[in-house]
């Protein structure tokens, strides 16, 4: 085009300058990753690691058969699996009934100000520290093992249980409370069919999604002694068993593929009206 | 040229949406489709350019066979042919240029247009095209900032951008208040008349079909009753077209 | 044996008679049959998986009251932290830092084209289906196993901890991302689509600038997470803060201890509001 309108030239003069931000981000970006490289060294690939892409494939395509299927002893992979689930089940209702209180405790329609401030600053300092950490701790109290694995996941589960519980508290629709005390009921009727009906299925639901999250906490700690499947499996990896592995990676997978798939059908009934 | 040929299109559940419809549509004419919901209007239209396919017949614009078309020649077809939407269709937290430039983003190689390099003379031809349609100073307001007649002048520039040949709008102003929608039609209008551009409109509302459009096809059930001057219709035609008497709903009403 | 089954019809059929509903007969007559509450199902079997838990963990609560003193003895010892250990774990914990910001950007960034294949604008079914139920599977392996598993390619440090979180973060993004993609409006990706481009130039001009907002508050709340196992990864080896953490616990040495404890406490939460605050703007 050989003439452009004097107008068109002037409105293209005038476009705003959007590679300020994209830049800028883009710059802190390789900021980090600049400041990294004097922190996180790379070695490059070691020996066995070429290989390693090969030893996953056949771990998972060759598994153990005997201890994958051996339900007898507690080497085999199904009891492993099921002491894992155990972990992650007792972890989750104590961490669910320890958390009721402190959500109570937390919740700014239920307590003054104050309390809350301290229940949810207590709350918070509790969530900031990884279960690993807990567990660490706790095996210098009840030692290593499973028993270990319930205290810490009750304790860790805390943290979110206790949070998402106050949330669902302070969500409570008073009106339904309203409604009860207009037509003559007393505290515990208001509690029982006002109250508890609204939480019931939210506890539940948010109480099953945790447990989805402790089942895998539950192997992780087993990796640093609290029981279940993951001290096993990281000794085999380690050891570079890879068909121990594979058994137990597949024993893995499966358990928890099949626990996802239950809580999430589980979870929507709830929400949809049971 | 739009030439359909015994176009039948059959949806797998057996509902025949087009039952044999012909018809031929010069470039340069300025066409609106009437007929009820459900009657056909927005299949017909979609053929054009192979967002719905068709089961049978032939369909042949600008001397290509349109089912004949796919992957890279289909995208390269669908350049030509610029569609406006009911609802507009625009990229909301997006400023107004960008909207338009994304039209542009067909021609433009895969990684031109994830890093968003819009050329200098790309960024023109869409300036010229928010001109056209009269609203070159909203360039750089976000279009969720714009009244809706705004933004379907927006989406005019948009197909604009794309410098094609024919244009389908898909009740444009449907959404519309009445002197909004005037100024939207006035805007097809002046570019069918100024570029020679084939604009081909399904019209939700009857009055409007009439008054700005030269040339009005009314279809029926996938079949067309219709298809002459918008002088040749009459209260019998319309009663034809659309089974009944027109309700207040299929006017526009005054302004 | 048939007084035997006599008797079991019996205790059954008086069970099923204590737990069903009265049926309720409404004043125009009609009778009501309210439904079996579930809760009859549902306390028993909590209670015998409860029950069966506590046997499998050998969980023992005497133990419990007896040891918990000695938590208590652990957690006065680690007051007051021993400040003057700060210098020797600058470097652990700064390390720790960069690798849970490196490890989410890079899964972050690798979940984009994964996320558009896993999602509906992927018209090949089959395709759909391979590529979720691969990061089904993937997602299922803790972070930790990813780790030792990256030590074995890439050696012991940080280097393997930084790539453990990078898959991680990316097999998560890709669910929660694809997610997310399948709520976009694809009205404005209709139209890009009716103007000639292909189907990645339309998501990328249509859809992703509906969600960048939400694609960056979900990095943010991943690099919240990954913080925390950036924390743990030292364990195994695999580089930060949390090899001192186990060495210093294993050696007994408390207020060390308790000084990594409160410096880990103060970066999780000033990571944290810093994050939730851009998040907070973002949406």
């Amino acid at each position: 085009m050989s003439v452009m309108k004097p107008r068109i030239q002037e409105t293209l003069r005038k476009q705003p300058n959007e590679w300020g931000i994209k830049l800028f981000m883009f710059a802190i970006v390789l900021a980090i990753f600049f400041v990294a490289r004097d922190f996180i060294p790379y070695n490059g690939v070691t020996e066995q690691g070429l290989l390693i892409a090969r030893n996953i494939f056949n771990a998972l395509t060759n598994p153990n058969q005997t201890i994958l299927f051996d339900f007898v002893t507690r080497d085999g992979v199904p009891v492993l699996i099921m002491e894992t689930a155990a972990i992650a089940f007792l972890g989750t209702i104590f961490g669910a009934l320890i958390s009721i209180p402190f959500a109570f405790l937390s919740a700014r329609n239920i307590v003054p100000k104050w309390i809350a401030s301290i229940g949810v600053a207590i709350i918070v300092v509790i969530r900031t520290f990884p279960a690993v950490v807990y567990a660490l701790m706790f095996i210098r109290v009840t030692g290593p093992g499973a028993f270990t694995g319930v205290l810490t996941l009750s304790v860790a589960s805390i943290g979110m249980l206790a949070k998402l519980f106050a949330e669902i508290i302070e969500d409570l629709d008073p009106g339904i409370l309203e409604a009860l005390d207009a037509s003559g009921c007393n505290t515990i009727q208001k509690i029982q069919y006002g109250i508890l009906p609204q939480l019931m299925s939210n506890f539940a639901s948010t109480t099953i999604y945790r447990f989805e999250i402790n089942v895998k906490y539950a192997t992780i700690l087993g990796m640093v002694g609290a029981g279940g499947i993951g001290a096993p499996l990281i000794f085999a990896i380690s050891a570079y068993r890879w068909n121990d592995a594979g058994a137990l990676l597949i024993g893995l997978i499966i358990f928890v593929l099949i626990i996802e798939m239950i809580s999430t059908r589980i979870r929507k009934k709830l929400a949809t009206g049971d | 040229m739009i030439q359909f040929t015994d176009v039948v299109k059959r949806y797998p559940n057996g509902v025949e949406a087009l039952k044999g419809v012909s018809l031929t549509i010069e470039q340069g004419e300025f066409v609106a489709i009437i007929g009820l919901s459900g009657a056909g209007k927005s299949t017909l239209l979609r053929a054009i350019n192979q967002m719905h396919t068709i089961t049978s017949g032939s369909l042949k614009v600008n001397g290509v066979e349109v089912s004949s078309l796919k992957g890279k020649s289909l995208r390269r077809f669908r350049r030509g042919i610029g569609m406006v939407f009911q609802s507009f269709n625009l990229i909301k937290r997006t400023t107004v240029i960008k909207n338009v430039l994304a039209a542009r983003v067909a021609d433009m190689s895969l990684v031109q247009s994830l890093l968003s390099f819009y050329s200098k003379s790309d960024k023109i031809i869409a300036l010229e095209a928010l001109d056209q349609v009269g609203i070159l100073e909203k360039a750089y307001i976000r279009a969720d900032q714009l009244s809706g007649g705004q933004q379907q002048r927006v989406a005019l520039a948009r197909t604009l951008a794309q410098q094609p040949s024919i244009i389908l709008a898909d009740e444009p102003v449907a959404s519309l208040d009445p002197v909004t929608s005037a100024q939207v039609m006035n805007d097809f209008l002046k570019i069918n008349e100024a570029l020679n551009i084939t604009v081909v409109a399904n019209m939700h509302h009857v009055d409007l079909a009439l008054k700005y459009a030269r040339r009005v096809i009314g279809i029926k059930e996938g079949i067309i009753v219709y298809d002459g001057p918008a002088s040749g219709i009459n209260q019998q035609t319309l009663k034809e077209i659309y089974g009944r008497d027109l309700t207040e709903d299929d006017l526009m009403g005054e302004h | 044996m048939a007084y035997l089954i006599a008797l079991i019809k019996g205790l059954v059929s008086k069970a099923l008679k204590i737990i069903t509903p009265e049926p309720l007969q409404l004043s125009n007559g009609k009778i009501v049959r309210p439904a079996i509450s579930i809760m009859w199902i549902v306390i028993p079997v909590l209670t015998f998986i409860t029950l069966w838990s506590i046997s499998m963990t050998r969980f023992r609560l005497d133990m419990l009251i007896r040891r918990s003193e000695q938590f208590f003895v652990i957690v006065n010892r680690m007051i007051p932290p021993n400040f003057a250990y700060f210098d020797s774990i600058l470097t652990p914990m700064i390390a720790t830092i960069l690798m849970s910001l490196v490890g989410t950007i890079i899964g972050a960034v690798l979940a984009l084209p994964f996320a558009y294949a896993s999602s509906e604008l992927n018209q090949s079914k089959i395709g759909k289906f391979v590529v979720r139920g691969f990061f089904s599977i993937a997602r299922t392996l803790p972070v930790l196993v990813l780790a030792v598993l990256m030590m074995i390619v890439f050696g012991a440090g940080a280097f393997a901890g930084t790539a453990a979180i990078a898959i991680f973060t990316f097999t998560i993004m890709v669910k929660m991302f694809f997610e997310l993609i399948d709520t976009a409006d694809m009205g404005p990706f209709e139209a890009i689509l009716s103007s000639g481009a292909n189907r990645v130039q339309a998501f990328w001009t249509a859809i992703m600038p509906q969600l960048w907002g939400q694609y960056y508050s979900l990095t943010l709340y991943n690099l919240e997470m990954n913080i925390r196992n950036a924390a743990i990864l030292g364990y195994v080896g695999a580089g930060g803060i949390g090899i001192v953490l186990s060495e210093r616990l294993a050696w007994r040495v408390y207020p060390d201890v308790g000084l990594i404890l409160l410096v880990l406490m103060v970066t999780v939460l000033v990571i944290e509001s810093v994050s939730r605050e851009i998040r907070r703007r973002l949406l």
